[in-house]
């Protein structure tokens, strides 16, 4: 386990290293704040007009606002805040899983390509501890992501006086299982194909881009159910039982890709 | 028990769509390095040494036979622990500083915490890095990765070294001391595998040597059961007038110097008819040298193909 230890933190230190990574963490950051902020703006702008609209409409201005037209106003109010909430949680989970697909891609196959897996495996390190520290290196990583956007998600709800969509405390941790999920399938594509197209294959392998009418459907694997963004839109309320069988779908799946990426992994040419 | 021993060791290169296609670039492979002795490698380029590397370190698969660090399967990763490997390109990780890039290596090797920073500065001075081992990695130039990757080769003191091209990015005094640590390690009864192109290097510090061709082993042994005697000097205090002319005709050289005489015999049968002479004309003979051939002769006559007739 040590062994394990020490690879994945010497993984988490190479990508901190890494500038392209932390660019693309940064960016991803930045967007979710200048559009989540713009679209506040855009919702305030938004509500003072409906409230200016209704003083138009009734001459004597000081009536007081009935109770239908109060229902109205609250039902627009809440819808903007779940979108709002919503778009932050989806703006941080596109960014997220470009990070994954980053990270567990290249974990292995850039130590091929540069030859400098050839020193570690010199050392007492079997390949499954080797493979087993780079994802567990890259799920601290997502990990900390997670944690981020989500504390990063509260204080913008906060500043912004939102009420927390009840979908929305589960976000997070669905965010962090669709990523794990993309992270396994992409390590085990790069264990076959150059790391890049790994990246593109795991993206769109997902069934959330075809119909349940499509019979790839039931084969590739499911993003879509762990997309709070789609469900909050929707209107569907996760409860914990959902959820439940969402992760331990997500678990079997990392599973399963673990255990075919060692499969691959054990007689690779790391040359 | 051995340090390393192959047994029919062969891999092919797969190519072609379905990989069936395979270029051979190790044909079975039966090698046995003893522990403590100094093993030289070599071969022209695209011999097969790296590959040979490669699959004793269990970095590759071999399409045939095995491999085996003392007496263990090559696949366990934890006879590792008993060896030392430096690469022909040494790529080591540039996020890490010198120091820290060692106490990382140390800790995978199994080293205990208290004793890491004492061998680690040790090494430092050894491969002259001690000024250096707190620059990022990524400003090393190549002699100084060279040097960092024999340090973290040498690291947890290991059985067996396995150097491949060692001084390649070396300049003539890092090639001098690294050589003075291979003496030392050898004093010290390590087994040491060098493959390396530099041929005086491999001369000076080897046991015996392999050389590989195409994938083949041609020749393997020791300097002296590879080389076939070029020619013999005989000094003696004076030679009668009579036998000058039968010594002659045995194709011998007669050299008269001023207190003695020096006969060269090209050949191990030109040395015994002229022997025979002197012994028959009861002429004493003072000392006997047989010059052998060099390493780079026993090289270039094993991997150069027959004269076309």
């Amino acid at each position: 386990m040590k062994t394990v230890l020490l690879i994945a933190a010497d993984h988490i230190r190479a990508l901190l290293h890494h500038r392209l990574l932390v660019g693309v963490m940064l960016i991803s950051v930045a967007i979710t704040a200048i559009f989540s902020v713009s679209l506040t703006k855009i919702g305030s702008v938004t509500v003072r007009a409906t409230e200016a609209q209704r003083k138009a409409r009734n001459a004597d201005s000081n009536a007081p606002i009935t109770a239908e037209e109060r229902q109205k106003q609250e039902t627009i109010i809440q819808g903007m805040q779940t979108g709002f909430q919503a778009f932050f949680y989806e703006t941080a989970s596109f960014g997220g899983s470009l990070v994954a697909l980053f990270i567990f891609s290249s974990a292995v196959a850039s130590e091929i390509r540069l030859g400098t897996i050839r020193v570690t495996l010199s050392k007492p390190v079997s390949r499954l501890q080797y493979l087993a520290g780079k994802f567990l290196g890259g799920i601290a990583v997502m990990a900390a992501y997670a944690i981020v956007a989500s504390l990063a998600l509260v204080i913008f709800a906060q500043a912004n006086e939102l009420t927390m969509s009840p979908t929305m405390k589960f976000a997070p941790l669905l965010m962090f299982s669709r990523q794990l999920m993309l992270g396994s399938l992409a390590m085990l594509l790069s264990l076959f194909v150059h790391p890049f197209v790994a990246s593109i294959l795991a993206f769109f392998a997902g069934n959330g881009f075809y119909g349940t009418s499509n019979p790839l459907y039931y084969v590739l694997p499911s993003y879509s159910s762990f997309n709070v963004f789609g469900q909050m839109l929707k209107g569907t309320l996760l409860s914990g039982r959902n959820v439940l069988f969402l992760e331990l779908y997500a678990a079997d799946f990392v599973v399963l890709m673990l255990v075919l990426a060692w499969w691959r992994f054990r007689t690779k040419e790391l040359v | 028990m051995d340090a390393i021993r192959t047994e029919n060791l062969a891999k092919s290169y797969r190519s072609g769509w379905t990989g069936s296609k395979g270029a051979p670039a190790l044909h079975g492979l039966n090698l046995e390095v003893k522990v403590g002795e100094v093993f030289g490698f070599l071969g022209p380029n695209g011999a097969g040494k790296t590959t040979s590397i490669h699959l004793i370190l269990n970095l590759m698969s071999p399409s045939s036979g095995r491999a085996e660090l003392f007496g263990r399967p090559a696949t366990d990763a934890k006879v590792h622990r008993r060896v030392g490997y430096l690469p022909e390109s040494v790529n080591l990780h540039t996020y890490y500083r010198g120091r820290g890039l060692l106490e990382f290596y140390a800790a995978l090797g199994g080293m205990p915490r208290a004793r890491r920073a004492g061998r680690i500065d040790e090494l430092l001075r050894l491969v002259k890095l001690e000024d250096a081992g707190d620059k990022p990695v990524a400003k090393y130039s190549k002699g100084m990765l060279q040097r960092l990757g024999f340090a973290q080769a040498l690291l947890h003191d290991p059985d067996l070294l396995i150097l491949d091209e060692p001084t390649s990015n070396l300049d003539p005094v890092g090639r001098k001391e690294f050589r003075d640590i291979l003496v030392e390690l050898k004093r010290l009864g390590k087994t040491i595998f060098i493959s390396s192109h530099v041929l005086s290097e491999v001369e000076s510090v080897c046991d015996r040597v392999a050389i590989l061709q195409k994938g083949e082993l041609k020749r393997v042994g020791s300097l002296q059961e590879l080389s076939a005697p070029k020619s013999t000097r005989l000094t003696l205090q004076s030679l009668p007038a009579a036998l000058i002319e039968a010594v002659v005709a045995a194709s011998a050289e007669v050299t008269f110097q001023r207190t003695q005489v020096v006969i060269k015999c090209p050949g191990e049968s030109s040395s015994r008819e002229v022997q025979q002479i002197l012994h028959e004309g009861n002429v004493a003979v003072a000392k006997i040298e047989t010059e052998t051939e060099s390493l780079e002769e026993i090289f270039f006559s094993t991997i150069q193909p027959p004269p076309l007739s």
